[in-house]
C-alpha cells in the first residue's frame, strides 16, 4: 500500500466498517458535481479551465510536496482532487491560471501537507486558500468585476455585494427559484443552490458528513438572519436570501463538515456550526466584507479544539 | 489506503484536467463583448457597477447609443468607442470634462433627466 501507516493502535478485536477516505473522497466528489457542472454550462470553456486547473494543480502540488519531502504518495486517496474541485467551485470563472495555481498551492501544501497531510490539518484548507486569495487579490475575487463580460439573461449582480451596499430594495425582484435554479452570479459551483442541496443531502445519507453541523449551521444563519432582518428589513436580508446567496451552502455542506477541522462530539458540532452560521452572518451585514464564509469557517476550526472539550464522550464502553 | 488502481486513476485524471485546463486558457479565453455587457468603474470613491446591456436592449431603457455616445450620428453607431478614449482620468476642461465628471454627468443628469435611476453618491458607488 502507498500510503504508510499512521496510527498504531491495541487491542483486537477490530472491526472494519469498509468505509475508506477513497470513498468518502468518490462520494464529495460525485455530490459537488452537479453544481460543479452547473458552472460550466452558466459560464461556459473558461469555467471548465478554471475547475480542471484547480483539481489537475491541487493533485500536482502534493505529488511535488510528499516527492521533496520524502513522504509517501498520498494523491492517491482522492483528498487532493476534493480540495481542488472545492476551491475551483469557489472562484469566478475568469480567475487567471496563476490565480489558480497560487490558491491550490495554499490549501494542498500551506493548509495541510505541512501539518503533515490527512487528517492533520487544523483549518480547512479551502476556506484558508479562498481567505487569502479574497485577501490578495479583492478584484480578481469581486464577481461583479470578474464577471463582468460574461452577458446572462438575468441581472448580473452579486447579490451579497448588492444587498450590502444598498439594502434590500437592491435585491427586491430576487426570487428563492432563481437563486435555486442558478439565476445569480458567484462562484462557479455556487451559484446552482438546488444541485448543492442535492449533493449535500447525498453526503448526509451517505453518512460522509455530519448532520448536526449542517444543519446547525443553517440554523445559525437563518436565526441570525431572522434577528438582523427583524430589527431593520430595509437594511438586513431575510433568512432565505442568505442561506442561498454566496458560500452559503457550500459552506454548510462541504466545507465546514470537512472531517479534520471539525468537532466530532454531538454538542460540540451543533455549537461549532451554529457559530459558524452566525459568524457568516455577521460578517455580510455589519462586516468589512459582503461575503464572510471563509473567514467563519476559519473562525469555528479556530475554536473546534476548544468546544470538543464540552462533555467529551468517552469512547468504547466497558460492559 | 489506497489501491494502485486507484492511484493510476487519480495520476489519469490529473494529466487529463491538466490538458483541458491548458486548451481552455490557451484558446477560449474569455474576450470583452462589444458592445461591453457591464463596465465596472473604479475610483477613490468606491466602484460603480453600470449595466451596459441594460441600457441598450429594447426590453431594458432602449437607449440609443447616440444618448451616451455623444459625439457619434446615427450611421457611427457601430463605432462607438469607450468613454475613456476622449475622458483622461485626471486632466478635462469645458469642451472635454475629465472622467469622473463626464461620467457623474452623463449618468446623474440622465437619471434626473427621466426621473429614474440613481442619483445620489452611495446609490452607485460601493466601497467593498
Amino acid at each position: 500500500m502507498p500510503e504508510h501507516q499512521k496510527l498504531i493502535v491495541s487491542h483486537a478485536p477490530f472491526w472494519h466498517n469498509c468505509n475508506r477516505v477513497t470513498d468518502r473522497s468518490r462520494d464529495i466528489f460525485l455530490a459537488a458535481l452537479p453544481a460543479a457542472l452547473f458552472g460550466v454550462y452558466q459560464y461556459g470553456v473558461s469555467a471548465l479551465g478554471v475547475l480542471a486547473l484547480s483539481v489537475s494543480s491541487a493533485v500536482l502540488w502534493e505529488l511535488a510536496f510528499t516527492r521533496v519531502a520524502g513522504r509517501p504518495v498520498s494523491v492517491g486517496d482522492g483528498t487532493a482532487a476534493v480540495i481542488g474541485l472545492l476551491l475551483g467551485m469557489m472562484l469566478p470563472a475568469s480567475m487567471p491560471w496563476w490565480g489558480i495555481l497560487t490558491g491550490t498551492f495554499l490549501a494542498v501544501v500551506v493548509a495541510r501537507q505541512i501539518y503533515g497531510g490527512i487528517g492533520a490539518n487544523p483549518f480547512n484548507p479551502v476556506a484558508v486558500a479562498l481567505a487569502i486569495l479574497m485577501l490578495a487579490w479583492k478584484g480578481r475575487m469581486d464577481f461583479d468585476a470578474a464577471l463582468v463580460n460574461y452577458p446572462f439573461d438575468f441581472p448580473a449582480v452579486y447579490h451579497l455585494t448588492a444587498v450590502k451596499a444598498f439594502g434590500t430594495a437592491a435585491i427586491g425582484d430576487v426570487s428563492l427559484g432563481d437563486l435555486l435554479l442558478g439565476r445569480q452570479i458567484g462562484g462557479i459551483g455556487c451559484t446552482f443552490g438546488l444541485g448543492l442541496i442535492l449533493g449535500g443531502v447525498y453526503l448526509l445519507v451517505r453518512g460522509v458528513i455530519r448532520w448536526e453541523i449542517t444543519l446547525s449551521m443553517l440554523a445559525g444563519v437563518a436565526l441570525t438572519a431572522f434577528i438582523f432582518n427583524q430589527v431593520d428589513p430595509a437594511k438586513f436580508a431575510s433568512p432565505a436570501f442568505h442561506l442561498l446567496t454566496g458560500y452559503t451552502l457550500i459552506g454548510a455542506f462541504f466545507l465546514a463538515p470537512e472531517d479534520p477541522s471539525s468537532p466530532v462530539n454531538f454538542l460540540p458540532m451543533l455549537i461549532y456550526g451554529a457559530v459558524i452560521g452566525s459568524v457568516v452572518v455577521f460578517i455580510r451585514d455589519i462586516g468589512v466584507f459582503a461575503e464572510g464564509l471563509p473567514y467563519a469557517v476559519l473562525v469555528g476550526n479556530l475554536i473546534q479544539p476548544l468546544v470538543d472539550k464540552i462533555r467529551p464522550k468517552a469512547l468504547g464502553k466497558v460492559v | 489506503m489506497f489501491s494502485r488502481i486507484e492511484l493510476k486513476r487519480v495520476y489519469g485524471l490529473a494529466v487529463c484536467l491538466l490538458l483541458i485546463a491548458v486548451v481552455s486558457y490557451a484558446a477560449f479565453g474569455v474576450t470583452p463583448p462589444k458592445p461591453p455587457a457591464r463596465i465596472v468603474f473604479q475610483s477613490v470613491a468606491g466602484k460603480a457597477l453600470f449595466d451596459h446591456a441594460r441600457h441598450a436592449a429594447d426590453t431594458g431603457y432602449s437607449l440609443t447609443c447616440g444618448e451616451c455616445h455623444h459625439t457619434l450620428s446615427k450611421d457611427e453607431y457601430d463605432q462607438a468607442s469607450s468613454c475613456t478614449e476622449c475622458h483622461d482620468a485626471e486632466k478635462g476642461d469645458a469642451d472635454v470634462p475629465k472622467r469622473s465628471d463626464a461620467l457623474h454627468q452623463q449618468c446623474i443628469g440622465c437619471h434626473t433627466e427621466y426621473g429614474a435611476g440613481p442619483v445620489e453618491c452611495t446609490r452607485c458607488h460601493v466601497m467593498f
